[in-house]
């Protein structure tokens, strides 16, 4: 026997018998709260006890207790679930208060899983888990941007940071070339729309990663699941009213620095007088040659956070509820580029009786935006103000906007700040999502539910383009345009659970069930042109005079499935899950439409062995690995099926024509995508679980991915229908790591995560390559994908510095077959590409892979601490081993274009050793020196200091006074910082062209650093 | 308790599983094929389908007069990188000008294929079906036309191939590939009728046929030929307009001497090339600036020249607010843009409502005065006739160079002087190297042109590798 255990308990003995001695002669009273260590919310119903005599009090309604105390010898033991025990000793206290650690990534906690819930420990999967307190509060619109960096192998990737632009989420990789977004389910209705549930009324979120643990949701789970669990009121809980509210500022973290008005008419004029051209005269006049406008600094002004919601929560013995309401508003730093939303949520429960408990969860919300067009390389607003010219001043002296159609020479660019004021563009979503749920309790521990739901959207768009013809690029006509469909899912399922353990060894949980689930939508749009009055009120259709189109569209698509899991532990040592779901869709051909989607796993909680005694430093300790198959059906439906479109537009003389041709071609066979995945993991928990880490290594291969095979033009423009033919793998290390500890007052917590995710492409059938949407004017290819690379590498010339000298040129044998050297058409100065292929000249054969936009390794570092009543929260985000194509220099340095460059184009060659990275000044595109190069491809590396939180708690004795039960004030700020070495706006890039491109600099929208101060008070 | 529970679970099976129907979805708004041709309706509609594509900034809207930028009458401007190779003849297979305009003369090529295969089955009137087969005739031989003047060959999608799914073929000959379109518009002047009532104004007639059959004889060097279908437009109902203005002018631009155009009709189908073509002050995008070498060609007096071009000084009505402008150095680099492709509603901004000739009966006479020259017979009749209209003098003993001045002055920015020039240049006639080599100026700088090689454009690179080695690029490339 450990002599060291065996003298503590023989201490404990002596204090018990101490403790009980002292009965007879004293009773101290003790009086206290109980609060969340971080939130410094009030914990309802923990236990506090006196650890000697077991007696002792739950907490009331505002995280209050007393209790009688023997002496003050005796400690004071709190319990709550999901919060990690604490001990007081009494002593001369007569007030103890206690701040719980939360089990955050604690091994009893519970996690949602499909069709119920599981202890953690007894996941044989792959669950992040996600508590909603982390989410709260933070200056963003929705839970998908608060969920970037918080979990290993969940990958949250922006496209700039629009207001409302929530981002898309990758699971483990990205797993096809189609749609890879997750399903997501919220409060158990697959339904997606993440970013409508308000963050601060979200419990938890998981996220399924694996096949085990994913295959419940069958044909739709192969970019693994997402559930979101809101919050719900507890039976036996005392009404209470939160007030919740903040507001901030949000300012731009960067500008580009681009030329001055005199510099810029410098390098114009060096241009001209490079190619031997008469310098334009516009050039040479001294009123554009004097700097008027940071054209950055008029788009990027300030930009407002605010958020306000009220919360109602409490339960009587029978019924329970949650009623929760807010508005936030999101104003962008640009002009005319906003995001709102108004939201109600009403979560009850009810017991009927013994047996029937009933249910709802109804979310309400209307989503209305402003966006600028912050993704075109052609008239782009950031775009366009990198590159409008200096020398113009925002308005002119009679008021108008200036404007570039002073000179072709200016570019043919619109007065960024005339655009951003004049953008009339607002979409709106109204969003119903509502289920009802009844659980019948049959026999003990069998219990039967049915859950009816209905996920029904009305987007509508109106964007109105003012008549223009005051800047170089027109609108001569006035136009409407509006968009507008409803969509709605309907859901009705109905399924057993069964748990029982059987002779204290055998844990079984068996859930089964069918669902099925509709889906359709109907919409239109019109356009009308010819507007005699552009006064808001006659933005309207009515006023329109010319009719330009209608547009009418429908679509039904069903699914229909049953699924079963069967979970086992012996003796809570071996874990076994296994899976099955049947599915139906109606994408497909008749024979194409059932799938089956099995999954096995298991653990063996090693820990539990008797022969582990190591339970000093390894409290905790698990390995499981897992199998699976899924599916993924998100691809345009009815491909098996050849279309006529007959809505083709011609005219004859001034009657309108309509004709018909064939606008699809069929593929009979097609059918879903196929991810198998294996999954091995690793849970330990070390010093009392004080450390946690899980560890999980996962391979994740889709197959049949579908893609339009390589077509000839032959066959002219019908669609290709898409053929099950490619192929991904995704494959990866994910780690998560927590610490938490609690000395005194002070209590701390730090959390991290990172993901190396490696993503290759496996197939392309007969392709050779994947190609992706061109960059901007230059028509520049910049993405391809290709087998054994990742998806949408960037693709180009190899470069080896400037030419310097003619005898450099003449001497290149990079060039030495290149017809345009003879005609002279490489001067000094150009970027000297090299001959990959060695033909001696410079032609598309000589592009390669040049980088890659998905990162080593993303990761995520969350650290908490508290200090009576103070909190503090710092979360960093970062990503390394990643490559950015910076598009945006490509032109920014290129002095063909007619626009305003970089300042950096100063260092320009203008002779021998003056440069060897920026190229002449010239017209000529001879050498295309500003073509796709690892010239513009940089080092994506960052680390952002995505959040810091101090919060204050008022005292509880001063806030009692006020009848207030908790009275918190915080300050916030997102985006504090950012460590990186890429030259552009912001390195936090995401998506273009489905998934085929990305981190690619657009001059996206960039994110804002934004500062909130903001209150909650709880009555 | 238990009946609740089957009533429940009888009403969830009911509502799921015994619905069998229930992954019987089909799609809205389109209907599938085997519901199509079933009537006169549905084979008009297919007819006019085979029209859509050519509005189309990848085709008419723009691509295929960017081909014409290699000529020395314009400078490509705009802001597309791949011109400037085009121009200077120094692109290469994968230029994507080379590509655009690709698939959709296939397109076209394959609906007509496909009314070919279906219409002849539907119960129908035979006047419209021999139209409708007249029509898919045309527009086949006409897609085909467009690949010949830049590829020379391609391969030849047939009914029978697009029946059989039989897309990847291999080039035909030249000389395949001339018969072929020989044989549908042959086939096409048989069947279609000389004129239209206003609502199917625009269509091709025989007339239209007859004219592409004269193009394509003179450039098959077969000229007995061209005369003969040539005259049939000459004698038939094509006169010349009466002023040459007239077929740029949107209230006459479907007068009788338009045999062909790309329709536009504003808040329809719009051809964009207008845009393309005109100051970007003005609304337009700035492509295409005429050089002072095509301005110098006209003869002094000319008023093609007025109507072909806007110059320093002309007063435009841009309408609107704007009203009559002043064209002012700066709103070109060249100081000249194509006043051809360009008209300005009442109310201000482009009217959208101008057509894209691509054939007239002046074109046909000069094809015909060309086949009369080169096979020693006067081409006078015809070349004076396109010159009167013009109010220009009579000239007598035409020679082919009077025919090559007369031919770049009429048909100006039409997409054909590249395409005469290399015509020319393969019978001997001009020097087309020498003639490229020259420098004229700033925007149209000596350029190397190579031959035989540049006779042709590349087929696009990726159309090669596609057909894994069934298609051979052209030579040079």
């Amino acid at each position: 026997m450990n002599p060291i255990l065996t003298m503590r308990n023989l201490c404990l003995t002596l204090l018990v018998c101490f403790a009980s001695a002292t009965v007879a002669f004293t009773q101290i009273t003790v009086k206290g709260t109980v609060t969340d260590g971080t939130t410094k919310e009030p914990l309802v119903g923990a236990t506090v006890q006196v650890a000697e005599t077991k007696k002792g009090a739950i907490t009331d309604n505002s995280g209050a207790f007393t209790v009688e105390v023997p002496s003050e010898a005796a400690t004071l033991e709190c319990t709550y679930l999901g919060y990690q025990a604490q001990s007081i000793g009494v002593g001369t206290q007569r007030s103890i208060d206690f701040s719980m650690v939360s089990n955050a990534l604690g091994l009893t906690q519970v996690v949602v899983v499909g069709y119920g819930t599981q202890s953690k420990s007894e996941v044989t999967g792959s669950i992040s888990s996600v508590k909603g307190s982390d989410l709260q509060n933070l200056p963003v619109a929705g839970a998908s941007q608060a969920l970037q960096g918080r979990a290993a192998g969940v990958t949250v990737i922006r496209n700039g940071g629009a207001p409302g632009d929530g981002g898309s989420i990758r699971v483990r990789g990205t797993g096809t070339i189609n749609n890879a977004d997750p399903l997501v389910v919220i409060d158990g209705v697959p339904s997606g729309g993440i970013n409508d549930v308000n963050p601060n009324d979200i419990e938890s979120i998981e996220v399924l990663k694996d096949a085990s643990t994913a295959a419940i949701y069958g044909l739709r789970a192969a970019n693994g699941v997402v559930i979101i669990t809101t919050k719900r009121g507890k039976f036996n809980e005392k009404l209470s009213v939160s007030l919740n509210s903040y507001t901030g500022t949000s300012s731009p973290v960067k500008t580009k620095d681009v030329l001055t008005a005199p510099q810029l008419a410098e390098l114009k004029r060096e241009r001209y007088t490079n190619d031997g051209i008469t310098v334009n005269p516009i050039w040479e006049d001294p009123q554009y040659q004097t700097q008027k406008t940071d054209w950055q600094k008029e788009l990027l002004g300030k930009g407002h956070t605010s958020n306000i919601d009220l919360t109602i929560r409490g339960g009587s013995q029978r019924s329970a509820f949650s009623i929760s309401g807010g508005y936030f508003r999101e104003d962008g730093m640009m002009k005319n580029s906003n995001y709102n939303r108004y939201y109600v949520r009403i979560n009850s429960d009810h017991k009927i009786n013994k047996w029937l408990t009933i249910g709802e969860n109804l979310q309400l919300t209307r989503q209305t935006g402003t966006f600028q067009n912050t993704s075109s390389a052609q008239s782009g607003i950031l775009w366009s103000a990198i590159r409008f010219h200096p020398g113009l001043p925002v308005k002119l002296a009679d008021g108008n906007y200036s404007t570039a159609q002073v000179s072709g020479e200016f570019g043919d660019i619109n007065n960024p700040v005339f655009t951003a004021d004049n953008k009339d563009d607002e979409e709106t979503r109204h969003r119903v999502l509502g289920n009802i749920f009844a659980e019948i309790r049959i026999l003990e521990g069998l219990k039967f539910r049915a859950n009816f739901a209905l996920d029904g959207t009305i987007y509508d768009r109106d964007e109105f383009a003012i008549k223009v013809t005051n800047q170089i690029r027109q609108n001569t006509v006035n136009d409407l345009n509006r968009t507008y469909s409803e969509s709605y899912s309907l859901l009705n399922e109905y399924f057993l659970n069964y748990e029982k353990t059987f002779a204290k060894l055998h844990k079984l949980k068996l859930v089964g069930g069918l669902t099925a689930q509709s889906f359709r939508t109907d919409g239109f749009s019109a356009g009308k042109s010819d507007f005699p009055n552009e006064d808001d009120k006659q933005r309207v259709f009515d006023s329109g005079r010319t009719l330009d189109y209608i547009n009418g569209t429908k679509q039904n698509v069903n699914l229909q499935s049953y699924f079963a899991r069967l979970n086992y532990a012996f003796d809570d040592k071996y874990l076994l899950s296994a899976t099955i779901r049947r599915d139906g869709t109606s994408r497909f051909a008749a024979g194409n439409r059932w799938g089956n989607f099995p999954a096995f796993s298991a653990g063996w909680k090693i820990s539990r062995e008797s022969w582990f005694n190591d339970k000093g430093l390894v409290s905790f300790l698990k390995v499981n690995a897992g199998w699976g198959r899924l599916g993924n059906q998100e691809v345009a439906p009815f491909q098996y099926l050849a279309l006529i479109n007959s809505t083709r537009r011609y005219s004859f003389g001034n009657t309108q024509a309509t004709g018909a041709s064939l606008s699809r071609v069929p593929n009979q066979d097609i059918s879903w995508e196929t991810a198998e995945m294996t999954d091995f993991g690793l849970d330990l928990g070390l010093f009392e679980n004080r450390v946690l880490a899980t560890v999980s290594y996962f391979v994740k291969n889709t197959e049949n991915m579908l893609l339009a095979p390589p077509t000839l033009g032959t066959i002219g423009r019908a669609t290709i229908p898409d053929q099950n033919i490619g192929a991904v793998r995704n494959k990866g290390l994910e780690i998560e790591l927590s610490y938490q500890k609690t000395t005194g007052d002070f209590t701390y917590r730090i959390g991290g995560n990172a993901s190396f995710i490696q993503n290759e492409v496996v197939s392309l059938g007969d392709r050779k390559f994947l190609s992706s949407t061109f960059y901007g004017r230059p028509n520049q290819e910049i993405a391809r994908s290709y087998v054994g690379n990742a998806i949408g590498t960037f693709y180009g010339y190899q470069t080896n510095g400037l030419y310097q000298t003619p005898e450099e040129v003449a001497s290149d044998a990079n060039i030495k077959n290149d017809p345009r050297r003879e005609q002279g058409l490489i001067q000094p100065g150009d970027v000297r590409f090299v001959d990959l292929n060695g033909d001696g000249v410079i032609n598309s054969d000589d592009r390669k892979i040049l980088g890659s936009p998905f990162p080593k390794i993303t990761y995520g570092v969350n650290a908490t601490a508290a200090y009576k009543g103070f909190d503090f929260t710092a979360f960093f985000v970062g990503v390394g081993g990643v490559d950015i194509y910076n598009a945006d220099r490509m032109q920014g340095i290129d002095p063909t274009y007619p626009f305003n460059m970089y300042a950096e184009t100063m260092n320009r060659w203008r002779g021998a050793g003056t440069s060897n990275e920026i190229p002449r000044m010239t017209t000529k595109r001879n050498n295309l020196n500003h073509r796709t190069s690892d010239l513009f491809l940089e080092k994506g590396d960052f680390l952002r200091l995505k959040n810091l939180t101090i919060g204050y708690t008022l005292p509880a004795a001063l806030t009692e006074r006020m009848q207030v039960a908790k009275w918190r004030f915080y300050i916030t700020g997102q985006n504090v910082f950012t460590i990186t070495s890429y030259s552009g706006i912001d390195p936090e890039l995401g998506y273009v062209d489905g998934n085929r491109q990305a981190n690619v600099d657009y001059a996206q929208y960039p994110q804002a650093r934004t500062f909130i101060f903001g209150t909650s008070v709880t009555f | 308790m238990r009946s609740f529970l089957s009533i429940l679970v009888v009403f969830g099976i009911f509502l799921t599983a015994c619905s069998k129907d229930f992954l019987e979805t089909n799609p809205y708004g389109q209907p599938t094929s085997d519901q199509f041709w079933r009537n006169a309706d549905d084979a008009v509609a297919a007819a006019n389908a085979l029209y859509e594509p050519l509005d189309d900034e990848d085709y008419f809207g723009h691509n295929e007069q960017t081909f014409d930028i290699c000529s020395d009458d314009f400078w490509r401007a705009g802001d597309h990188g791949e011109d400037q190779a085009i121009e200077e003849f120094t692109f290469d297979a994968s230029n994507d000008q080379l590509t655009f305009s690709y698939t959709r003369k296939y397109e076209i090529i394959n609906r007509a294929n496909a009314i070919l295969l279906n219409v002849p089955n539907i119960s129908m009137d035979a006047t419209l079906k021999s139209r409708i087969l007249g029509e898919a005739h045309f527009m086949r031989a006409f897609a085909m036309w467009t690949q010949h003047v830049v590829y020379g060959s391609l391969p030849i999608i047939t009914e029978t191939d697009y029946r059989d799914n039989n897309f990847n073929k291999p080039k035909a000959t030249i000389d395949e590939f001339r018969a072929f379109m020989e044989a549908d518009w042959k086939e096409a002047a048989r069947v279609l009728p000389a004129t239209y009532d206003l609502e199917n104004i625009g269509r091709p007639t025989s007339g239209a046929a007859n004219g592409f059959l004269a193009k394509l004889y003179v450039h098959w060097e077969k000229f007995a030929d061209a005369i003969t279908a040539g005259q049939k437009v000459i004698n038939g109902p094509y006169p010349l307009a009466a002023n040459f203005a007239d077929n740029f002018t949107i209230a006459t631009e479907n007068n009788p001497e338009m045999l062909f155009a790309v329709q536009s009709l504003e808040g329809w189908n719009v051809c964009e090339y207008e845009i393309y073509t005109t100051p970007r002050p003005w609304g337009g995008w700035d492509f295409h600036e005429p050089i002072q070498d095509l301005v110098d060609e006209f003869e002094p007096n000319d008023p093609r020249l007025n109507a072909t071009v806007f110059k320093l000084g002309d007063i435009v009505d841009l309408g609107g607010s704007d009203g009559p402008t002043e064209y002012v150095a700066g709103l070109s680099q060249t100081n000249y843009h194509f006043r051809k492709f360009a008209s300005w509603r009442t109310s201000g901004g482009l009217d959208e409502n101008q057509n894209v000739p691509l054939l007239r009966s002046a074109d046909v006479y000069l094809l015909v005065a060309e086949a009369k020259i080169r096979s020693n017979q006067s081409g006078d009749a015809e070349i004076n006739a396109v010159r009167a209209r013009a109010g220009l003098p009579a000239k007598s003993n035409c020679k082919m160079s009077d025919l090559i001045h007369e031919r770049r002055v009429e048909l100006a920015g039409e997409i054909q002087r590249h395409i005469d020039l290399m015509r020319w240049d393969k019978a001997g006639i001009i020097d087309l190297v020498a003639h490229y080599a020259k420098d004229r100026g700033q925007f149209k700088p000596a350029r190397t042109f190579q031959r035989p090689k540049h006779y042709f454009f590349a087929i696009p690179q990726a159309q090669i590798d596609l057909s894994n080695g069934v298609l051979t690029q052209n030579a040079g490339y």
